[in-house]
């Protein structure tokens, strides 16, 4: 029991020390902007089929669920205000840094995992090419962007998902349906929302380059290296979400 | 009867040769109580192949990846180009590390490139200033010099092993290394294409006047490539000597492996 | 080579839609809240703001054409509501316009409404301040809704009380009401009660004249008073016994018709009176 607590907190420990590593290396020249390039493809467009459908889903269901109590107290015209509303505050980051923790993060973990078992790591270290940043640091940045650009389209497309769901039973214009939904939209409601998502590209590339990076030697460890990453990544977005809210619920 | 030779200087054998990698006291203990190196004390001179032969776990593979840095030692001293490995920064390890090569066991290639841009890759890393035609025609050399230019837009996963092995030992080349280290380069291929590495090693030797490491228990491969072997047992350099003065070893530890030629 | 420009394309497009769309966003709910565009500042005073909040809406004939930027209060009585408007809008408030505090929909968001003033034709000059209506705090008009729905009920009930006692009962107001011929008859007996009391009042004059008799009528009239009393209380009483159903009401109703027709008899009794005193005088 100590013994876990101990390693857990070993662990904390040493993923501090390999993000405020981020930070050191990101500063400093060289920068590996072609393969930051392509991990934000890989991460970024890549993920886009699959956020695009979750979003998509999340609207219209989150649409027909909500509409029998909206329909109870006659605020049937609410509808498409609060399903944007908790779309773009809640449910498009969470969902989507969800999707992304179990995409990109466990492939990062078992990819940067199984370059470690079979010492591509230590190749790129003996051939001075500094593994850290050519690996760690595209990867992490491009998580940093690439999400939030990811939660933007589930955003978009939740609405679309929420428009279809609104003309299950009624005849909205689409038009109409904007307007509602913009006036029930304050910058309050799009900023935190944004800047929350940043974080949570951070710790997911975060966490799956440090579980990959440290995994120990032999094939069990990609396993153990990628599993980890999506649960770790998972637990930490949920975390870091209720920060997120508490500190906007304080400021606001 | 037995003849242990630790501490040789081999300055003593040669004094016109000038050592390359000179290793005094080495000593690594991992997770405590697991002391792999004991003291090894080794010397590698200019144009030399060294072949240190050994058992699984005898500690071969710690030994060159302490000489890059890939592994900290506890204790000793590791000089390579007269510069003493473990006291230097990053940057200026870095700058060693380019005039070392090191073939993993594994050759270690990136998965998520094809063999161009894992050549292409290492190139650039060190030399960013290079135009794309600059950088294919590196490329092509090195490729040529493993005899494998037709495998340029391969990815790793559809090499064989004895392919990958060359195609990692043309990445180590690309840099023009002045040392290189093998890690049992022969290690899970049949005969012939252990040969065949062999002989690139050789070759590769003569082209470019490079000073080796190779670790094995192939004792073909240490046949045809070493210049001297180094029989390590239990952390610590067990005898030292040619081919052939080994070859007439009387000790048993040594002999074994001559038998497991023969038979 | 190629194999770059591959994805880089895709991801230059996947990147700049992502951006559009939250530039969009951002775009238009600024342009919701006013940020973007020409606009100008009035301001109105208030005692209360009655729950106002900066962000509100500002609606003129019914148009959100702004929002509440800022409530300031400047003493215990009074509320300062500076509000951002379109320019566009501008023209259309005069500096007359007054600018009041209501409630949005069933679920209470305030809306400051402007309601143009009736005669200016100047128009009101950026930060400007117009007048107030104050808003009805909602406890006000409970009350005064409260007190208008008693009165209504009491109306009401009585209303409903009188109606059917005209309808059903047998008073002689209702029988009025009700009856032609008894309508006629009243009429007549008004007529000859008039013809009688002028050959009465004449004999009467005469006879009160005479000193004699002076008591005798004196006495007479207060009889008079006292079995008018007894006979109405005699009739109440029967009343009651007959319709125990019916009201209070409608008792002080028939006795203030009672009671009237008395004051006719007597009125006409004293005329007759007085008619016969005056030639007393004069002899």
């Amino acid at each position: 029991m100590i013994l876990s607590l101990k390693n857990t907190f070993s662990q904390i420990g040493s993923a501090t020390l390999f993000a405020s590593r981020f930070f050191k290396e990101i500063i400093m020249p060289p920068y590996e902007t072609k393969e930051f390039l392509k991990q934000c493809y890989a991460i970024g467009y890549k993920s886009f089929p699959l956020v695009a459908i979750t979003g998509f889903i999340m609207g219209l269901v989150l649409t027909i669920q909500s509409r029998p109590t909206l329909v109870t107290f006659g605020a049937e015209s609410w509808l498409p205000g609060m399903v944007a509303l908790s779309l773009i505050r809640e449910i498009a980051p969470v969902i989507t840094a969800l999707i992304c923790a179990g995409k990109i993060s466990s492939g990062i973990g078992a990819e940067l995992g199984s370059m470690k078992v079979t010492e591509q790591i230590d190749a790129m270290e003996v051939s001075a090419i500094n593994p850290y940043k050519y690996l760690v640091v595209t990867r992490i940045l491009a998580c940093t962007l690439m999400v939030p650009i990811l939660v933007f389209f589930a955003d978009a497309i939740g609405i679309l998902g929420g428009y279809a769901g609104i003309n299950i039973h009624g005849d909205v214009n689409f038009r109409r349906y904007l307007t509602q939904i913009i006036q029930s939209l304050e910058f309050l409601d799009v900023i935190p929302a944004t800047i929350k998502t940043f974080f949570f590209g951070f710790f997911i590339g975060m966490i799956g380059c440090f579980k990959g990076f440290n995994a120990s030697n032999g094939t069990e460890s990609v396993g153990k290296a990628a599993n980890s990453a999506v649960v770790t990544a998972s637990l930490s977005i949920f975390i870091i979400d209720m920060v997120a809210v508490q500190i906007t619920d304080l400021f606001f | 009867m037995i003849k242990e030779k630790k501490n040789s200087d081999p300055k003593s054998k040669d004094k016109n040769q000038t050592p390359i990698i000179e290793i005094k006291n080495l000593h690594k203990t991992f997770g405590g109580d697991n002391e792999v190196l004991k003291g090894i004390n080794l010397t590698v001179n200019k144009g030399e192949d060294l072949v240190i032969l050994g058992r699984s776990g005898s500690g071969k593979s710690v030994t060159i990846k302490c000489i890059v840095g890939l592994i900290e030692p506890d204790q000793g001293e590791i000089k390579v180009f007269d510069e003493n490995v473990l006291n230097l920064s990053k940057e200026e390890l870095n700058k060693i590390r380019v005039k070392i090569g090191f073939l993993f066991q594994s050759a270690a290639l990136y998965d998520s490139m094809s063999v161009r841009e894992n050549l292409a890759l290492t190139l650039t890393a060190h030399k960013r200033d290079l135009s794309p035609n600059e950088v294919e025609n590196e490329v092509m050399e090195a490729l040529e010099n493993v005899g494998l230019s037709d495998a340029i837009d391969k990815m790793p996963s559809e090499l064989s092993g004895g392919m990958r092995k060359r195609i990692g030992l043309a990445r180590t080349l690309i840099l023009k290394p002045e040392i290189i280290l093998y890690d049992e380069p022969t290690t899970g291929l049949d005969t012939i294409t252990s040969r065949e590495i062999s002989e690139l090693i050789l070759d590769i030797k003569h082209k470019q006047k490079t000073s080796s490491i190779i670790i094995t228990h192939d004792m073909a491969c240490a046949k045809m490539t070493a210049d001297r072997i180094m029989v390590l047992k239990d952390g610590v350099i067990h005898t030292e000597g040619t081919y052939e003065e080994l070859e007439k070893d009387e000790d048993e530890w040594v002999r074994s492996f001559f038998e497991s030629v023969k038979l | 080579m190629e194999k770059e420009s591959g994805y880089t394309w895709k991801l230059g497009m996947f990147v700049s839609v992502g951006l559009l769309l939250f530039i969009m966003a951002i775009y238009f709910i600024g342009k919701q809240k006013n940020l973007f565009g020409q606009t100008f500042h009035i301001s109105s005073k208030f005692k209360t703001v009655s729950g106002l909040e900066v962000g509100n809406n500002v609606r003129f004939s019914g148009i959100n054409i702004g929002t509440v930027e800022e409530i300031r209060i400047i003493n215990d009585s009074s509320v300062i509501v500076s509000m951002v408007i379109k320019d566009e809008i501008r023209k259309f408030i005069k500096t007359d316009a007054r600018a009041s505090i209501g409630s949005d929909g069933l679920m209470g968001d305030k809306v400051l409404t402007i309601s143009p003033g009736p005669k200016s034709t100047k128009i009101i000059e950026d930060n400007g301040a117009i007048a107030s209506i104050d808003g009805i705090e909602m406890n006000d008009i409970m009350k005064s809704v409260k007190k208008s729905v008693d009165n209504v009920g009491v109306i009401s009930e009585e209303l409903a009380i009188f109606s059917q006692s005209m309808n059903n009962g047998n008073g002689a107001l209702a029988r009025l009401v009700r009856d032609d011929k008894m309508a006629n008859s009243v009429s007549n007996t008004l007529s000859n009660l008039e013809s009688g009391t002028k050959g009465f009042s004449e004999n009467m004059e005469a006879a009160k004249s005479n000193f004699l008799f002076r008591g005798y009528f004196k006495k007479k009239e207060k009889e008079k008073e006292k079995k008018q009393e007894e006979l109405k209380d005699k009739k109440e009483e029967q009343q009651e016994k007959e319709v125990k159903e019916k009201a209070a009401k409608e008792k002080e109703e028939k006795a203030k018709e009672e009671k009237a027709k008395e004051e006719k008899e007597k009125q006409e009794k004293q005329k007759a009176e007085d008619a016969k005193k005056e030639p007393e005088k004069k002899q």
